[in-house]
């Protein structure tokens, strides 16, 4: 199934060159995670980031669906 | 006295008489600096229902214990004072140069009372203080009278000072220090207006001294080095400062766009961080101090919206951008750099003309009234409108109000999207329900600079918590709240601040930071103690807003009543009932939202 993955910011190092504006799509196997899909980029995966799906917060064990979003950035303080 | 100097300045505008007053060693501990020495004066000597804008009205400058000291971004002041804009308390707070420069005069606080007959500047430098003429000065823009003034006083001076819209009381007008910092949000630029007082303008040598010199630097040494480590690694703010926000509140569905009809935009690309990093961005421009470095010279080479100055940062995007529906870059950066020029808060600049363009396509306010059409999304006739709030021409007095009057002008009351008559920050709180409790409860009106709960709810700082919910957020609110007094009572920027108010674990209790203010004062602060100063702070700037007459703690009606369109938030609304009641209890507020004779007595406060 396709999916997206979404870096923001610093992270968007971490996309390949074919990535527009921050986003990716991706081929990814049916029941697949958001860690798993996350887990392919090379970005911190402790609370130095926040991944979230299509903008919810969810647990990262949560298997993906064809269309959605995986959306990662660096936390830090901001606004 | 260590960390503070314990003196003050006061300056009589109606007399130019000038005196000096040493502060009690006890009131300075009790209300750390800063913004806390702020209210404790105001609450003591002004009528809280006094006109904002009349000589009753008292406007102070007040630095922190960690002002001028090496603590990493130690160096801001607070600007406190009542608001013209919410008829509310006022405290703004601003980096830079200007408050190091200020608290090397001698004294930690200005206070400026009555009103001058003309336009003046004040010049301090140590023991030699004046009141001088500012008629030469007087309608010019922020970058020349800050270059006037250096030089005629000195190239080693600092110049903090009002732009035309302060001078024309415009409601959302700022105090603009080392020219492109703000003091911005509740007009307190028009307070300074209305006292003809231009410009104040600090130098001197007097840095305060230090209990535990070699203990504050080994802390600060190690506090720099996190933050050096965080920007080796690529941190955000270093690269982006906060125009990388924009694609995260987008994500979340929070950004607001076209006056909170939306909160999403499609444009976003085109105004985020990346989009400027690429354009116009120049190199970084560092508060003194700051291992940080947000700040950003930017420049426009060429075409219609040529020019050069700082910005814009997030709630410049979300506010002249995304409020407005405007996704020109080039367009943006200029209407802030008139902002800054003109010396006004480009939150509520743009969410006022977000408002007005709202009414216009709903035909509230026609195009003659206005002048000229006002869509969203149309950029020149946004730059125009900032140029007629400056100077109150025409359509441009109505939307010097701000947004709540105009609104209620044109009898369309639920366009104003305000608490206590103060445009939203750039976080939707229907999305972000933290944020929605934290402006229905400020004292000062939205604001999220209040108790900045997005830091969790959309950050991730400490710890990422759900926006969505409500559970758990009166609690979190209160803590940020008091967090955040304490922050600004101190002297330090919260960017970097923030990094003491909590652990990783959230451990509510703000150990270093009590350590570096002890280092500091030697006032032997424990964390438990400082935080309850905060909390004495946070109480009597309420019964400040109580007595000046400001007492509901609500929503407007968008917030409350119109569901999210759209993004991961749509069909939410605030859903403040379920928050406010727990609110007040942890507070020990009663249910109108009133501090009992408890929790006053608790604190030390009068009742």
């Amino acid at each position: 199934m396709m999916i997206h993955v979404k870096l923001i910011a610093n992270y968007r190092e971490a996309l390949p060159p074919e990535a527009k504006n921050g986003v990716v799509e991706l081929d990814v196997p049916d029941g697949t995670t958001v860690y798993e899909a996350i887990s392919r980029f090379d970005i911190p995966l402790d609370d130095t980031s926040v991944i979230v799906l299509n903008g919810l917060t969810v647990d990262m064990s949560t298997p993906l669906k064809e269309g959605d979003m995986v959306t990662a950035f660096s936390a830090i303080a901001g606004g | 006295m260590y960390g503070w100097h314990l003196r003050i300045l006061r300056v009589n505008l109606t007399s130019h008489k000038v005196t000096t007053e040493d502060v009690d060693p006890k009131i300075a501990r009790d209300y750390l600096g800063g913004r806390g020495w702020a209210i404790h004066y105001l609450y003591k000597e002004m009528d809280p229902m006094a006109d904002p804008l009349s000589p009753d009205n008292i406007l102070i400058f007040a630095t922190g214990p960690l002002t001028a000291t090496p603590a990493p971004t130690g160096n801001r002041y607070m600007v406190v004072t009542k608001s013209p804009l919410t008829g509310a308390l006022a405290h703004s707070n601003s980096g830079g140069e200007f408050p190091t420069w200020m608290k090397r005069t001698g004294f930690d606080m200005f206070i400026f009372e009555g009103k001058s007959s003309e336009p003046v500047y004040v010049f301090v430098n140590e023991d030699q203080i004046e009141v001088r003429s500012a008629a030469h000065v007087w309608g010019k823009d922020v970058h020349e009278t800050t270059d006037i003034l250096k030089a005629e006083t000195s190239a080693d001076a600092r110049v903090a000072c009002i732009g035309q819209a302060g001078e024309n009381l415009a409601l959302m007008a700022a105090i603009m220090n080392d020219k492109h910092r703000a003091a911005a949000r509740s007009g307190v630029g028009a307070v300074m207006g209305s006292k003809n007082l231009k410009a104040v303008v600090a130098m001197g040598k007097k840095n305060p001294k230090l209990y535990d010199s070699a203990k504050m630097i080994s802390l600060s040494v190690d506090t720099s080095k996190n933050v050096g480590a965080d920007v080796k690694k690529g941190s955000n703010m270093r690269i982006y400062g906060t125009s990388y926000v924009p694609q995260v509140t987008n994500t979340l569905g929070i950004l607001p766009t076209r006056n909170f009809l939306q909160g999403t935009f499609e444009g976003v690309n085109n105004i985020d961080g990346d989009a400027l990093k690429n354009q116009y961005l120049i190199r970084h421009t560092p508060c003194y101090r700051c291992p940080l470095s947000c700040g950003r010279l930017t420049e426009v080479p060429d075409g219609p919206y040529k020019g050069k100055g700082e910005g814009p940062e997030y709630e410049t995007i979300s506010s002249l951008g995304t409020g407005c529906g405007v996704s020109n870059l080039a367009a943006l950066v200029k209407a802030n750099y008139l902002c800054n020029e003109y010396g006004m808060d480009t939150i509520t600049t743009g969410m006022t003309i977000a408002a007005a363009m709202e009414m216009y396509e709903k035909g509230y306010i026609s195009e003659e009234i206005i002048g000229m059409p006002l869509k969203f999304g149309d950029h020149d006739a946004m730059i125009e409108m900032i140029r007629k709030m400056a100077y109150r021409e025409g359509f441009g007095n109505d939307l010097a109000q701000g947004s709540y009057r105009l609104a209620e002008k044109y009898g369309h009351p639920e366009i104003a999207v305000t608490t206590r008559k103060q445009e939203f920050p750039g976080y939707d709180p229907r999305g972000s329900q933290g944020m929605g409790l934290l402006y229905a409860t400020s004292n000062k009106g939205a604001s999220h600079m209040e108790g900045d709960v997005a830091y969790e709810e959309v950050f991730g700082v400490p710890v990422k918590e759900n926006p969505l919910t409500t559970e758990g957020k009166p609690e979190l609110v209160k803590h940020f709240e008091d967090s955040f007094a304490l922050m600004d009572s101190s002297g330090l920027c919260v960017f970097v601040a923030i990094r003491y108010a909590f652990n990783k674990d959230r451990m509510i209790l703000p150990q270093r930071l009590a350590e570096m203010m002890n280092f500091s004062t030697g006032a032997g602060y424990t964390p438990e103690e400082a935080l309850k100063a905060a909390e004495r702070v946070y109480n009597l700037e309420r019964m400040f807003l109580l007595k000046a007459g400001s007492t509901e703690d609500t929503l407007p009606h968008r917030m409350l009543h119109e569901p999210l369109p759209d993004g991961p938030a749509k069909g939410k609304v605030v859903e403040l009932d379920k928050m406010l009641p727990e609110f007040y209890k942890l507070r020990g507020w009663d249910e109108k939202g009133v501090p009992t004779k408890e929790k006053l007595e608790e604190l030390g406060l009068p009742l």
